[in-house]
């Protein structure tokens, strides 16, 4: 039996507000909810299904993320909608069900861990088990702190603890109840790098484990990269694009989402000129220039953008061949080259077309080209990796 | 002599002991309202828990024998079932006690309250914990340093009370002669050496608790 998470909801924040404080003006249009914030008018409208699998929420800051989990959990209810987790219906507009958050068995590590101060690690973890069996319980603690590595911590208080340590208590904690879902805020955001890294494959390994649904909330594109099997991109309230990280880097629905996973050289008013049958290409004419796109179901006449990461740019010597259209090659002066650690970002600018492009390329290639800011090469931009998207 | 000092002295404490306990049940609950709940006309009611804490105690004494006394609602109430009135007794003074410093605990526990990070709380409810339970468990004792701080002055408030005490229990010796009260007769019938000596002591038990205070609450870090 496949049993996954389905979410479809809406709920509606209205403008007021002041600090914060609930003096909420219900407004009910048809079948959304206003709420007040000290931010304005916001409307989150979501639906999307999900399997066992790990689910990251990538957006902007005010673009429903925490509000998601919040209505998911039962923090916040929604003003419309359907949420089922596995067999179980955590909220029915229809059927008027909204459990309790007591009952919905789920696992959430909020943004600051949420620990309480006054227990040590094993009472923390301890929390969620009520009504099970002393010795139950005392396996399952041992079995949480051997799980995320926090056998010596189990006496210590959380102001005894560092950042990571606190989190992999929270998770613990989290866990211990084996709930039916896991929703993880941002849990990185507080720690540093090389942390962030050792937990997100924690996290990862954890989930192949468990085996549970886990949405996880990041700011950080390379750790969404990282840890999902889908990306779901957020923004203003809605899903722009639901997929896989290779879908979403290769294949941006939109201007949000190009935005948002780092897309740098984008290029508006472009139109799809005509289809190429033989090469299964679209050909885009982009102000003075042309340039081939893998067909991205787009019609002749689209409106579109296009663009292309700065790291998928591929740079030839001069001396290596000549421009050629047909396969997206130009020749560029190099205006800058600035060191990023082991790459170094190139501005470079089209000779014939009025086109800047930035290029990120690994230093070493950069030496043993011998390229120089003022110099010429050739860029390629090669038409699997350049992408197109409708304009918004 | 002696006997002069130690009965204002035993029933002062007993007086303030057993208002700070009520003090303690009531106002925690009180302030948790305040803090978590929103409720129609909540303003109103934390107006009318503040008021003894800005009226004057005559005034407060006066309103308390309306409400109190033989012909008040609550006094005929309480005639009707015990068949005495509470006028002129120890738990008068209670009464009194109570009303006077239960401002003070409503509000320091409330601020404690909100001190106390709503998402800590939902952590609990999420990990299947009642609303009860969490207040228990969690939200009480991550509150105690200044639910503390708000019993220790509400303990100090009703040692020193007096003019609603004198309003409602009266100036009975060796019935309602709190020790505040002892020393205006002590001092009003020229007797001061028993008036120095009492307030000698009411003036060290303050210390005590101011000293208390500081030493309690400070330690009480978590």
């Amino acid at each position: 039996m496949r049993l996954g998470v389905k979410v479809d909801l809406k709920k509606q924040y209205k403008e007021t507000e002041i600090n914060g404080k609930k003096s909420t003006k219900k407004v009910f249009t048809s079948t959304k909810k206003a709420f007040t914030s000290t931010k304005k008018a916001f409307t989150l409208d979501i639906s999307f299904e999900m399997e066992n699998e790990l689910v990251v929420l990538f957006g902007p800051s005010g673009s429903g993320k925490t509000t998601l989990f919040k209505c998911i959990s039962g923090i916040t209810e929604p003003d419309d909608g359907k949420i089922t987790v596995g067999s179980k219906v955590y909220y029915d507009k229809d059927q008027k069900i909204n459990l309790p958050i007591q009952k919905r068995n789920l696992g959430y590590v909020f943004q600051n861990y949420t620990l309480f101060p006054h227990m040590n690690v094993r009472k923390n973890i301890e929390c969620g088990l009520k009504g099970w069996e002393k010795e139950d319980k005392e396996a399952r603690v041992a079995e949480m702190l051997d799980l995320l590595h926090i056998e010596e911590l189990e006496t210590r208080y959380p102001s005894q603890l560092s950042g990571g340590q606190k989190q992999r208590v929270a998770l613990a904690r989290a866990l211990a109840p084996k709930p039916g879902i896991l929703l993880l805020d941002e849990p990185f955001s507080a720690l540093d790098m090389g942390i962030r890294t050792k937990l997100a494959e924690k996290i990862k390994n954890l989930q192949n484990k468990i085996g549970i649904p886990l949405l996880f909330i990041t700011h950080n594109f390379e750790e969404a990269f990282l840890l999902a099997d889908k990306i779901l991109i957020l923004h203003g309230g809605k899903a722009q694009q639901f997929g896989t990280p290779e879908e979403i880097f290769y294949h941006p629905e939109n201007r949000h989402v190009a935005d948002l996973i780092g897309l740098s050289n984008i290029f508006d008013e472009a139109k799809v000129e005509r289809y190429d049958e033989e090469s299964k290409n679209i050909i885009l004419k982009s102000e003075d220039m042309r340039i081939k796109v893998k067909s991205q179901n787009l019609k002749p006449g689209d409106k579109v953008s296009w663009g292309i990461h700065p790291e998928n740019i591929t740079l030839l010597l001069p001396d290596s061949g000549s421009e050629d259209h047909d396969e997206n090659i130009y020749s560029a002066h190099v205006n800058s080259i600035i060191n990023k650690g082991p790459k170094k970002r190139i501005t470079l600018k089209l000779v014939r077309q009025n086109k800047t492009l930035i290029a990120e390329v690994p230093a070493q290639f950069v030496d043993s080209m011998k390229l120089y800011a003022g110099g010429l090469c050739l860029v390629k931009l090669e038409t699997s990796k350049v992408v197109a998207f409708r304009s918004l | 002599m002696l006997d002069k000092i130690w009965f204002p002295l035993s029933l002062t404490l007993w007086v303030a002991a057993i208002s700070s306990i009520l003090v303690l049940c009531s106002g925690v609950t009180i302030a948790y309202v305040f803090a978590r709940r929103d409720f129609r006309g909540k303003w109103l009611a934390e107006l009318f828990v503040t008021l003894p804490l800005v009226l004057p105690p005559t005034v407060i004494g006066y309103l308390l024998v309306i409400l109190v006394g033989r012909n008040g609602v609550l006094g005929q109430m309480i005639f009707n079932v015990l068949g005495t009135g509470v006028m002129f007794t120890w738990q008068a003074a209670v009464i009194a006690a109570y009303t006077v410093s239960l401002p003070l605990m409503v509000h320091t526990a409330k601020a404690a309250i909100e001190g106390v990070d709503r998402e800590i709380e939902y952590a609990a409810y999420i990990l299947g914990k009642s609303e009860f339970e969490t207040v228990l468990q969690i939200t009480l004792p991550l509150a105690k340093k200044g639910i503390l701080a708000g019993l220790i002055l509400s303990f100090a408030r009703a040692i020193g009370e007096f003019g609603a005490t004198l309003m409602l229990a009266g100036n009975i010796p060796g019935k309602t002669n709190t020790m505040s009260i002892s020393i205006y007769s002590a001092f009003q019938a020229g007797n001061n050496e028993l008036a120095n000596l009492l307030v000698l002591i009411l003036v060290f038990m303050s210390l005590l608790t101011i000293a208390l205070t500081g030493r309690f609450v400070g330690k009480l870090e978590v």
